[in-house]
């Protein structure tokens, strides 16, 4: 018996060798597809998008259409390139990057922050929308926590923050201890968990705050905003780092846009400050070419 | 995508931080599975219609709906009536409900088991009902039992990753939340199938002594 264990261990062994060898070239993705990703994409009629379900930048409805924000102007500068639709699969922050590294997604359309660490693993387009941070506490922010030093500082005071969501990497880089940093699945169970006294506060950017909380209707429940030494973020579409080509011309459809007044008008409908974009770049925000 | 030795590193520390955690939900888990197993296959076999028929009803119910709702319910919906569990108790006690469901069936068939002369030479000596219980009847069943519910266990200790739904910080939610920050899952998810590995197959083996020791079907 004990011999075929030792077989079994060795065929696993085998297997992971095998997954680890398949693993080197991910999706068979090699160069001379990554040219006319467009291509694909205009024969196919439609890319494949991932968003999150956090309004006012990405919406699922409860009748299932995807909206918000950021899909919306995907939507409008992938039909300006001959690409009509888009399937979205709603996805954790943390998972879009490699998402998309693993082809399971032509782009990212879900107001994903530009951040030089993120501008190291992918492409993004120029910044679409900007918003700053903020906090959901209980009414008259009990703890006094204004920034995610004084979260860090405090000695018990949990944070709820997006797994993989820019909030989760500032309250972890202000030096707030991995256990009291709470990945929260989605925006109704942050609130919930804020009510319920298992979070003390719950950190998003401040549009996204603003539309759960009005949601929640919840007169115990307060918004704490800008958060300081926190800049103004701008998000931006992002691409897997072979596909320029079609990062470039979504450039370009998306300056089209904002030269016609079209992009200015669709983000202004979501809350959305339209020329906030313009004040900024995709390198500014990357710290370099990108 | 290349294996990165340097993460591996780094990283141990926190995911041994999970395999704590993790450890300690199966170690707690299982004891509450235990006990309540036990309760309940006792109250099964109660003479009181309605205490019997309660306790059936329960297993039933449990063993009909996904843990993963049950972890909701104890999470999200406990506190709107009062009670407020922090995620590794609520994590404690669905795992230990979920799996006690099933333990109780193991002790259910270990008790019928007993020959009904035991039963019947204990209460010719006029032992009482606990007397019999916690020294014949018990004494004999638990031993045959013991395989079926270790390998409970180890199913319960496999599905602790669900606990990562309810932000307990176990091994899983280490991992994904390592992956999160390093925009990579090559590494921290194989670590976690490693330590997996690493507890689990020691557990088998340990498992197929038990069954060695303490399976006999002829004694």
């Amino acid at each position: 018996m004990f011999g075929n264990f030792k077989r079994n261990l060795l065929g696993v062994s085998l297997a992971v060798a095998g997954i680890a060898a398949a693993g080197l070239n991910p999706m068979g993705v090699t160069s001379a597809q990554a040219q006319d990703t467009l291509e694909r994409l205009k024969e196919q009629g439609y890319a494949r998008i991932a968003i999150a379900n956090e309004p006012p930048y990405t919406e699922v409805t409860a009748g299932g259409e995807v909206t918000g924000a950021a899909p919306e102007v995907a939507r409008a500068v992938l039909k300006r390139l001959g690409v009509n639709e888009v399937v979205a699969s709603v996805s954790e922050y943390g998972a879009m990057i490699p998402g998309l590294q693993a082809g399971r997604f032509d782009l990212v359309a879900a107001g994903l922050f530009i951040k030089p660490e993120r501008c190291a693993a992918v492409i993004f387009s120029e910044p679409d929308l900007c918003d700053a941070e903020a906090f959901a506490v209980k009414k008259g922010n009990p703890l006094g926590l204004t920034t995610y030093e004084e979260v860090a500082a405090h000695e018990s005071a949990r944070i709820g923050a997006p797994g993989g969501g820019t909030e989760e990497r500032l309250a972890l880089e202000a030096g707030v201890p991995r256990d009291r940093v709470v990945v929260v699945p989605d925006g109704q169970s942050g609130i919930k968990m804020l009510q319920d006294g298992r979070l003390d506060v719950y950190a998003l950017p401040t549009l996204s705050i603003g539309d759960l909380l009005k949601k929640a209707d919840d007169p115990n429940l307060e918004m704490v905003t800008p958060i300081e030494g926190t800049p103004v973020y701008c998000a931006g579409a992002a691409f897997r780092k072979q596909d320029t080509a079609l990062r470039n011309a979504y450039d370009e459809a998306l300056a089209e846009m904002k030269e016609s007044g079209e992009f200015q008008e669709l983000v202004a409908s979501f809350g959305f400050p339209g020329d906030a974009p313009n004040l900024t770049s995709r390198e500014e925000l990357c710290g370099g070419p990108n | 995508m290349e294996w990165d030795w340097q993460f591996v590193i780094e990283s141990l520390p926190t995911l041994w931080q999970g395999v704590v955690v993790t450890i300690q939900a199966t170690a707690l888990g299982s004891v509450l599975a235990l006990t309540v197993g036990l309760f309940l296959a006792i109250m099964c076999r109660s003479p009181n219609w309605f205490i019997s028929q309660c306790s059936k009803w329960f297993i039933e119910f449990v063993r009909g709906t996904p843990l993963l709702v049950q972890l909701y319910f104890l999470f999200y919906i406990l506190p709107d009536v009062g009670i407020l569990l922090s995620p590794l108790v609520a994590g404690v006690i669905g795992l230990g409900l979920h799996y006690g469901t099933y333990t109780a069936e193991v002790y259910r068939a270990g008790i019928d088991n007993i020959p009904k002369g035991q039963w019947e030479a204990a209460k010719a000596v006029n032992l009482t009902k606990s007397q019999t219980w916690k020294e014949i009847i018990i004494p004999q069943a638990i031993p045959p039992m013991i395989p079926a519910l270790a390998n409970y266990i180890i199913a319960m200790f496999k599905e602790t990753p669900l606990l990562s739904a309810i932000t307990v910080l176990e091994l899983m939610n280490q991992a994904r939340s390592l992956s999160n920050f390093h925009y990579r899952y090559l590494e921290p998810m194989t670590m976690v199938g490693v330590f997996f590995l690493l507890i689990s197959i020691p557990s088998v083996i340990f498992l197929r002594r038990l069954e060695q020791r303490y399976a006999r079907p002829h004694h």
